[in-house]
């Protein structure tokens, strides 16, 4: 079933054209990977995507309904995550405080409102489990993590929240191999929930891991769509640099961009 | 984990472990250098008394250092509050009004700064520095001539709030059930065991029974509160005052708030990593203001709390305070950068600076070598802070 969908959509700032007449879609417990050399537009998408920027024409469908996000908040509340590289977590605070962060569980001490941190500790650790990340210590500060911890850290939470749209934006590109591998399985595990996930990379050894589908931009225009069975790793190459669609893929499937 | 390292790692998750070090070993060297005077109630009650009020202003410096901001105009805010709250006074305002205005003042002074940092995006640092500069020209132009304010120019009489036999009446109701609405959720919590249900119930008869003994003698009898004792008078005969009481009182009620509250997570991922707090749904600019009226609101309290022993305003009241105030608090533990650090720290710190004032004087150090002590202290604080954070 389709779960996100986009249609003809375009962004301009000012007179520069970030986006134009972009088809996109999305199902459930789909990956795809979205691909693209830089201002290729990949950044411009999933902000109207998250609802950063409203765009400046066409529509955008979650299940059958139109949407419109005013804030990225409107997005959340529909359960559309995204977990940014860098930004992701407070790494001064536990991994506890991290994972409930702006969601906090709270407990009513007469008048008072309070933190319910026993609660968080072992909410956060088995949330954590469920997923097949073991911590020693949910109380520990995130500064003694390293990046694969927290990324998948920053997964997980998206995960447990019940994010319907998993948006991860270059999850793997400061990671060490063994790191990747962790942090592409639990891209495998929010597919099995039946969660659909957006992965952008550059890595394209990647892309035919875990996706299921890849979408390549190229100038603000989608080069293509293609199911990641269809195509080469030369092919996908060659489309990010600008080369456009390789000859015999044209020949095997001549309407691939306009296929739903 | 072998137990050095189970402690080493136990201290350095806690920021104000280290001021707490340092607290002991400077209190152990004056202890065995003067023993005499330093062990003495004078000089203890000395040093907390002149504390107090920097240990005010340190509460507010530590949410906004939290949550990665700076505060240079506390002590400026605190002069402008003070005379506000000393001008009313004198032109017959009642009592509590004046305080309130004072208050408001603080808060508002406060709340100039936090806009302006989330307006322009002006770093703190420049925003303060400048707003030091200019709302200390107000006592200066409004005082003229570098003349005092002095309440007994205006009374001999201290100012006394009389309190309606029903408003005491209806507060302490009002508090007993608060307390027993308290006392319910704490019985109702999971974990607990029998003895600490005993201990709860227990704990809950003796606050009933004061509050009833307490009030009993006098059904629905006014009382009458002299305002300044209130703020800052001596406690019985001692030489320790109550604004002792109210640094320690404010201290816990915002070290509870900062580490158990959602709007105390908040203050720490601001601070600590803004973006992401940002995306996680956090009105980060919300904080930043709060912060800034929270601390306006403090120096302001602790202006009329200083007011309330000094009885007067000069121009020049509360400057220099902020630097001794963020000295301290980087004391205890606080990091200028911000999304780590303590008001249990800050406190300490705060008691540290000036057990250093009067120990020194003591041991007949020339009294201008304490800031060069201060200045020192802080530098090492610092040095070894780091040290132990890498630990962690």
């Amino acid at each position: 079933m389709v779960l996100l969908e986009l249609k003809n959509i375009g962004r301009r700032f000012g007179h520069i054209v970030a986006l134009k007449g972009i088809d996109f879609t999305l199902e459930d417990g789909e990956v795809l990977a979205l691909l693209g050399d830089n201002g290729a537009g990949k950044s411009t998408l999933i902000k109207v995507i998250t609802g950063v920027y409203p765009p400046s024409e066409g529509d955008m469908y979650f299940g059958d309904e139109v949407i419109r996000f005013n804030s990225p908040q409107d997005a959340r509340d529909l359960g559309i995550e995204t977990v940014y590289q860098d930004l992701a977590l407070v790494p001064s605070m536990s991994i506890s405080r991290n994972f409930y962060l702006g969601r906090e569980l709270v407990k009513q001490v007469g008048p008072f409102t309070l933190c319910d941190q026993a609660a968080m500790d072992t909410g956060a650790a088995a949330a954590l489990g469920e997923i097949g990340i073991h911590i020693r210590n949910a109380g520990e500060s995130v500064a003694r993590l390293s990046g694969g911890e927290r990324q998948s850290i920053a997964i997980a939470r998206a995960l447990h929240f019940g994010s319907r749209v998993l948006i991860l934006d270059e999850p793997t590109s400061a990671l060490s191999v063994g790191e990747t591998r962790k942090v592409l399985g639990y891209i495998a595990a929010a597919k099995e929930k039946g969660i659909g996930v957006i992965f952008i990379t550059h890595n394209i050894s990647h892309v035919f891991e875990v996706a299921d589908r890849a979408t390549i931009l190229s100038h603000g225009e989608k080069v293509g769509d293609f199911p990641i069975c269809d195509v080469t790793q030369d092919d996908i190459a060659a489309m990010v640099m600008g080369q456009g669609i390789p000859e015999h893929l044209l020949i095997s499937c001549p309407n691939h961009s306009k296929r739903q | 984990m072998k137990p050095y390292d189970a402690i080493r790692t136990r201290l350095a998750r806690s920021p104000e472990a280290g001021a707490a070090a340092g607290f002991s070993v400077i209190f152990l060297v004056f202890a065995l250098a003067t023993p005499d005077t330093f062990l003495s109630h004078s000089a203890i009650s000395s040093i907390l008394n002149s504390q107090a009020v920097p240990g005010i202003l340190a509460i507010g410096i530590t949410l906004l250092m939290i949550s990665g901001e700076f505060d240079l105009s506390v002590g400026s805010i605190l002069g402008v509050s003070s005379l506000a709250f000393l001008y009313a006074i004198v032109n017959g305002v009642p009592i509590l009004l004046a305080a309130a205005i004072g208050l408001i003042v603080g808060g508002m002074l406060g709340l100039i700064n936090g806009l302006l940092l989330i307006s322009t995006g002006i770093p703190s640092f420049i925003i303060t520095l400048g707003t030091m500069l200019a709302y200390r020209a107000i006592p200066l132009t409004a005082i003229s001539g570098g003349r005092i304010i002095r309440y007994a120019d205006y009374s001999r009489e201290s100012p006394v709030l009389e309190v309606p036999g029903l408003v005491v009446f209806i507060f302490a109701l009002a508090l007993f059930f608060v307390v027993l609405w308290i006392a319910r959720d704490i019985w109702r919590a999971r974990n607990q065991s029998v003895k600490s249900k005993i201990l709860l119930v227990a704990a809950f008869f003796c606050f009933a029974y004061l509050v009833f003994e307490a009030l009993l003698p006098y059904p629905l009898m006014p009382i009458k509160i002299d305002f300044f004792d209130a703020l800052n008078g001596r406690i019985g005969t001692g030489n320790y005052r109550t604004s002792i009481l109210w640094w320690i009182g404010l201290t816990s009620v915002f070290a509870i708030a900062l580490s158990q509250t959602r709007f105390g997570n908040a203050v720490f991922a601001t601070g600590g990593n803004a973006q992401a707090a940002r995306l996680q749904g956090i009105h980060i600019d919300r904080v930043r203001v709060t912060n800034f009226v929270i601390s306006g609101f403090l120096a302001a309290l602790a202006g009329i709390i200083q007011v309330a022993r000094l009885k007067s305003v000069d121009p020049l009241r509360g400057t220099g305070l902020e630097l001794e105030v963020i000295a301290a608090v980087v004391i205890g533990g606080t990091l200028l950068t911000g999304g780590y650090g303590s008001l249990i720290g800050s406190a300490i710190g705060t008691a540290l600076t000036g057990m250093l004032r009067t120990g020194l004087v003591l041991m007949q150090v020339p009294s201008n070598a304490f800031r060069g002590a201060i200045g020192a202290i802080m530098i090492a604080a610092v040095v070894i802070n780091n040290f132990v954070r890498k630990e962690r």
